[in-house]
């Protein structure tokens, strides 16, 4: 009995190098895909978390810095705050993810995980163990609607690990930002947990959708964090998504204007929409690539 | 959620399949076409045991509850199943340990002074004290071992007391003890549909003279199957039955406690053997060879060794007490839930890989009898309604089937094995020539009663076992065995699936229709 | 923004890189090497009159496809496709808008190719006025962007995505009670039938067919359903592709390596073998239909035919053949591309139509040729299963895009 005979059995039978197979009079009873391919837990582990905070805090932080003039608002309103949560923000970039998970305070850093669609980022090994190790990344279903899409999210809630998505769904191809869908408002209804919105400004404009790597001339990226909500008592979905949208939009607003200013605006009600303007097409994608002013040395009280 | 069994149709994206093969296993390409049935996912276990356990006892079936039944200055005897279950044994705590425990803690709240523990050994060996300290944990083991917490004892006339017997004129005759106590708490682990009802105090606690009523060729010929406790299609139930309800009418009052146990067979580092082969992670695969590796450049004794270790972390799935019959209905409910497979129709072949344990060889080595016990014995009979291979079919089993005997636990296999077995294979000729002499013989009874030896007359059991089997089968095949142990067996040998194959064609014909029972983990094939 | 479906895009990096390696490790193709990805795509509407949206049900995947993907596609082709596009040109679905004299709803398979009639060009080219769509002239201009078919048309999209565009005029309804994994081979089925009707086989002619996938045992049919072709020899390396030969009603059923004993056992012909290369025969079949698309199988169809013989290529030829044969026996060589108006004795009949009625009595035969379907977020499973279908018992793969 041969080893070399007994590999090659092993290589011809269970398909190494390929896809994996389930023969066709098992296939009503096969599994959910689930993580059961790619399973990503691996990197939630203490060694995945060090290993994780550790290029985040050092190389990627370091690129970022370098390569966008970046500033960073509103962590106080983490402190304080018992975990978990559901991190939210705009979703314009490659580099949203990035952005927001080294800019996290450390004890929020260790503890979340990004949601990632399943079919673009886990379907091969290797770009899977590179979002797993670095964002600490789940697959989110996409394309696949309803709830089913986000099993994965809810377990990681229950074991006290927050999450970031993007309720958009995926980046806005001209800067605006898109309708909210529901799943991040039934997930925090369902988990029972606050949502803490984040708003990301320049990142279209810095790296838009189709670029890998930000455009030169250290083009300024505000990332803000807002107070967090809390799902109220008899909220349905669709309200907690409407005050999430709202939680952008001051942000937005906070930062074309001043804070004051956009408080008082959300007491009249007036918060500028995050919608896109009406008319042709051009039109959405020259408002949307208008290039954000560079803010002077970064002031004290700020 | 987990998935019942199935029958897979092996095709061309099968992987190689995992047989067992005793103290080893290999990867076996089927060919395409070939039928392997798979047993249900393991079934969730019960998370809180002891509060389950205590359930039962306070809510039994068709009785009081436990409580009102002890009563101060009663005479109170629990019995409990032995070694030979379950397979592998599993991991501590032992379940029999945890219901002891509660059942005993309860008399003796209730002023309950004599209390006796009886291991139900019927005519197995005695359990080692070390064996016995293991399966009823240290309390029980300090507080009674070994006045009060012995092995039964069949051969001891002052043991023993004829109750009566049945209407078709059985002896029933039991453990003295348990016969004269106000009441007989029974604890049983079913592994098998054969197992418990009836059979747990009628048999367990019987001597030879009750035993052969049920324990003989006619019986066996005429269970179809003996894992198959309808009435009429196991004789041996039947008389169990019979026996059961002649000491209950006797006055024998027994509390019965029966628990059931998912299919987590194989612990964690050898997880690849409790899952389906295409859902092997690269982790399973590579396990799996490793594992194989090693086991294959081990001496003997240490693959003996690390297969002894191997302990079962079997969770429960049921446990219900009260009336025997009663209780024993709910059991198999919670048994077929985990066991039983729908499969349809029967093939030309049938092809069994044996594992390394059976009820007869815990801690112990697996003569060629037992191989012969255990495959078509028990595997043949893991059916309802019809065995998976038509009549005059052939029976194909994985073992290397060597030529060795435990001298302490088997001396009368080895005896039978030379004498009876180079005479004759034929199952009648053996009972009628040979039995009565074995089960008189003085020597095996005083191994039996002072060693740690299976009765005399054990041996004929383990072949009468396989009675209906080699009745049924046209031939039987292994493949991997060592050619004389198995010539002195009756059957023949081959050395890989495509010889064994090859061989069958004489008997069924050229391209036969042929089927993988995939066990362990134990299953139940429903053939319709 | 909001159509689904997998997009072909420009990488030279992934051309080379599965060009090369490709073949040695098939794993890596399906892997970071396809030039393939799940996008989301811009949202569709019909662009004028005639047109109409169509919601793929199923779509299969053709070997034309997997060469595309492996780079092994003729550098010919690269003036006939508009990159970026999405692959799958057999496909049935449901059509979205009405269209003609057709109503929403109403489940179509689709016509590939893109001739005059879906460019516009009026007045039609010779061909497409012939009714031979598959000669169209004018596929690179005209309405639509350059693209021979749909599936390799940036304008059109293609089966492997949840919607596509198609003119009424590639357009054939499926009748009721036929399955959609029977409906999805229409369209090999008829090219099929087409490459039966270029061979021109006469009535008790000898016939030789390199191949028994997908391609193969279709074109079995079509030789035994439309043509009076006497024996028939069929080569299958495979034991599902030679069971479904034998039901579709070969007389031999051959392993590749003992095609050429056998052709010449029934010519009677002299067998010769060369220092290098295949053997070949002095005499043979009358016809033979090369169905593999490799040089191995071009090779066997030119050396196993008589002199004078005819051989029908039916799938995009690989590249290296020895054309000597062609010359010395004065063969005739013949393509077989898609599907048009056939010339019948009932008149002229358009292949699709041939194909849908033949088809829907040959349900349970063909019935059982898909025999794996994807969603489209597990394409990489899909083109692996694919590219080892004949070694995996399969015929047929193909794409479920709504699931």
């Amino acid at each position: 009995m041969g080893t070399r005979d007994d590999l090659k059995e092993m290589a011809r039978g269970f398909r190494w190098g390929r896809r994996p197979l389930v023969p066709k009079s098992a296939e009503p009873f096969e599994q959910p895909r689930e993580d059961a391919v790619f399973p990503s837990d691996w990197a939630r582990t203490d060694a995945g978390v060090a290993a994780r905070q550790l290029i985040l805090n050092g190389p990627m932080n370091a690129i970022l810095h370098n390569e966008l003039s970046l500033r960073v608002y509103g962590r106080e309103h983490l402190e304080g705050v018992e975990g978990p949560v559901i991190f939210f923000s705009n979703h314009s970039s490659h580099l949203d993810a990035t952005l927001i998970m080294t800019s996290l305070p450390d004890r929020w850093q260790a503890k979340t995980a990004v949601g990632a669609a399943r079919d673009y980022f886990f379907d091969v090994w290797w770009r899977q163990a590179f979002t797993a190790l670095v964002y600490g990344a789940f697959p989110i279903d996409r394309g696949r609607g309803g709830s089913g899409a986000t099993d994965k999210a809810l377990e990681l809630l229950n074991d006290g690990w927050s999450i970031v998505v993007f309720p958009e769904g995926t980046r806005s191809a001209d800067g605006h930002v898109q309708r909210f869908r529901h799943g991040t408002a039934r997930l925090c209804l369902e988990a029972g947990v606050g949502a803490a919105p984040i708003a990301i400004i320049g990142g279209f404009q810095a790296m838009p959708k189709g670029r890998f790597w930000p455009k030169a001339g250290r083009l300024p990226v505000t990332v803000r964090y807002g107070e967090v909500l809390y799902p109220e008592e008899g909220e349905t979905h669709q309200e907690l998504t409407r005050r999430m949208s709202q939680g952008v939009a001051e942000l937005f607003d906070e930062h074309r204007t001043t804070w004051w200013e956009a408080l008082r605006r959300r007491e009249r009600g007036e918060t500028p929409s995050l919608a896109p303007p009406m008319g042709p097409d051009w039109r959405r994608k020259w408002e949307g690539s208008r290039p954000v002013p560079r803010r002077g040395p970064a002031r004290a009280w700020e | 959620m987990p998935r019942p069994g199935f029958v897979l149709e092996v095709d061309e994206r099968t992987p190689p399949l995992l047989v067992h093969e005793g103290e080893s296993f290999r990867m076996q390409r089927f060919p395409v076409g070939t039928r392997v049935v798979y047993p249900p996912d393991s079934l969730p276990g019960i998370r809180d045991v002891p509060t389950a356990v205590r359930h039962a006892l306070l809510n039994p079936v068709d009785m009081e509850p436990l409580t009102a039944l002890l009563t101060p200055g009663m005479k109170l005897t629990i019995a409990v199943d032995d070694i030979s279950i379950p397979l592998p044994p599993m991991v501590l705590p032992d379940i029999r340990q945890r219901i002891l425990e509660q059942v005993i803690e309860l008399a003796a709240s209730k002023g309950v002074d004599d209390l006796e523990i009886i291991v139900a050994t019927a005519l197995h060996r005695r359990m080692t004290s070390a064996e016995i300290r293991r399966m009823v944990g240290e309390r029980v083991f300090r507080s009674f071992w070994p006045k009060d917490l012995y092995n039964f004892d069949a051969e001891d006339p002052d043991a023993l007391t004829h109750v009566g017997k049945t209407d078709e004129g059985e002896d029933v005759e039991i453990s003295k003890r348990a016969a004269e106590s106000d009441l007989v708490v029974y604890v049983n682990v079913n592994l098998v549909a054969m197992d418990g009802g009836h059979k747990s105090v009628a048999i367990g606690l019987a001597s030879y003279k009750s035993l052969r009523h049920h324990h003989n060729v006619h019986t066996m010929l005429h269970s179809r199957s003996y894992m198959d406790p309808r009435p009429g299609k196991s004789a041996i139930a039947d008389s169990a039955t019979r026996m059961g309800r002649m000491l209950r009418d006797a006055g024998v009052k027994i509390f019965q406690i029966e628990t059931t146990m998912n299919a987590d067979t194989f612990p964690e580092n050898l997880g690849f053997l409790n899952k389906r082969e295409w859902e092997w992670s690269a982790f399973d695969q590579g396990l799996m060879m490793a594992s194989k590796k090693a086991n294959d450049m081990a001496p003997p004794r240490i693959r003996r060794e690390f297969f002894r270790r191997i302990e079962a972390p079997y969770k429960l799935t049921g446990v219900n007490a009260g009336e025997v019959e009663a209780v024993h209905e709910r059991t198999l409910t919670n048994l077929h839930r985990q066991q039983l497979v729908e499969v349809g129709g029967q093939s030309d072949v049938v092809i069994f890989g044996l594992p390394y344990i059976g009820p007869y060889n815990v801690n112990s080595i697996m003569n060629p009898i037992l191989v012969h016990c255990l495959g078509l014995g028990y595997l043949f009979n893991m059916y309802r309604n019809k065995p998976l291979v038509k009549k005059g079919g052939v029976v194909i089993m994985y073992h290397p089937v060597p030529w060795e005997f435990h001298q302490i636990h088997h001396p009368s296999y080895i005896d039978f094995f030379e004498e009876v077995l180079r005479e004759t294979t034929d199952p009648k000729t053996i009972e009628t020539k040979f039995e009565e002499r074995y089960a008189k013989d003085p020597w095996y009874t005083h191994l039996y009663r002072t060693s740690h030896a299976y009765h005399g007359v054990h041996p004929f059991y383990m072949w009468y076992w396989g009675a209906h089997g080699r009745d049924h089968a046209g031939d039987v095949i292994l493949v991997g065995g060592e050619p004389k142990s198995v010539a002195r067996l009756g059957y023949r040998t081959a050395g890989s699936l495509r010889d064994a194959i090859e061989m069958a064609t004489d008997t069924v014909g050229p391209s036969p229709t042929m089927t993988y029972f995939h066990a362990p983990p134990i299953m139940i094939a429903d053939v319709r | 923004m909001s159509i689904r479906a997998l997009e072909f895009y420009r990488s030279p990096a992934r051309y080379v890189g599965a060009r090369t390696i490709g073949a040695r490790a098939p794993g890596l193709v399906a892997g970071p090497l396809a030039p393939l990805r799940l996008a989301t795509l811009k949202d569709l509407s019909p662009p004028r009159e005639g047109w109409t949206r169509v919601k793929p049900r199923l779509s299969g995947i053709c070997g034309s496809d997997l060469a595309t993907i492996g780079g092994r596609s003729s550098f010919y082709f690269s003036p006939l496709v508009s990159l970026p596009f999405v692959p799958g040109h057999e496909v049935v679905g449901e059509l979205l808008d009405d269209c003609g004299d057709l109503t929403a709803g109403t489940r179509v398979v689709i016509s590939s190719v893109l001739g005059c009639a879906a460019r516009g060009e009026d007045p039609m080219c010779p061909n497409c006025e012939a009714g031979r769509t598959g000669r169209c002239d004018r596929v690179t201009v005209g309405h639509l962007q350059a693209g021979l078919q749909t599936g390799f048309c940036k304008d059109t999209y293609g089966g492997w995505g949840r919607q596509m565009l198609a003119h009424r005029s590639q357009l054939f309804v499926v009748p009721d009670g036929m399955a959609d994994d029977v409906a999805v081979l229409v369209e090999p089925f008829a090219c099929a039938i087409h490459a039966a009707h270029r061979a021109q086989i006469a009535p008790g002619s000898s016939v030789l067919i390199v191949g028994a996938g997908t391609v193969g045992i279709l074109t079995l049919i079509a030789v035994r359903s439309f043509t009076q072709a006497g024996h028939v020899v069929i080569a299958a390396k495979h034991r599902a592709q030679r069971a479904a030969a034998r039901m579709a009603g070969a007389n031999e059923v051959v392993n590749p390596e003992h095609a050429a004993k056998a052709v010449r056992r029934i010519s009677s012909a002299i067998k010769l073998t060369p220092e290098r290369g295949q053997d070949f025969l002095l005499g043979g079949a009358d016809v033979s239909i090369e169905c593999v698309g490799s040089r191995a199988g071009l090779d066997l169809a030119l050396r196993t035919v008589k002199a004078g013989g005819r051989v029908v290529l039916s799938g995009i030829p690989a590249g290296g053949a020895d054309l000597t044969p062609l010359w010395f026996r004065e063969l005739e060589l013949v393509g077989a591309y898609t599907a048009g108006v056939e010339e019948t004795p009932a008149g002229p009949r358009h292949a699709f139509e041939l194909a849908i009625e033949t088809a829907s009595s040959l349900g349970p035969v063909l019935g059982q040729m898909v025999g794996a379907t994807y969603p489209l977020d597990r394409w990489r499973d899909a083109i692996d299963h694919a590219m080892s279908a004949g070694r995996l018992g399969t015929f047929k793969v193909a794409f479920a895009p709504q699931g």
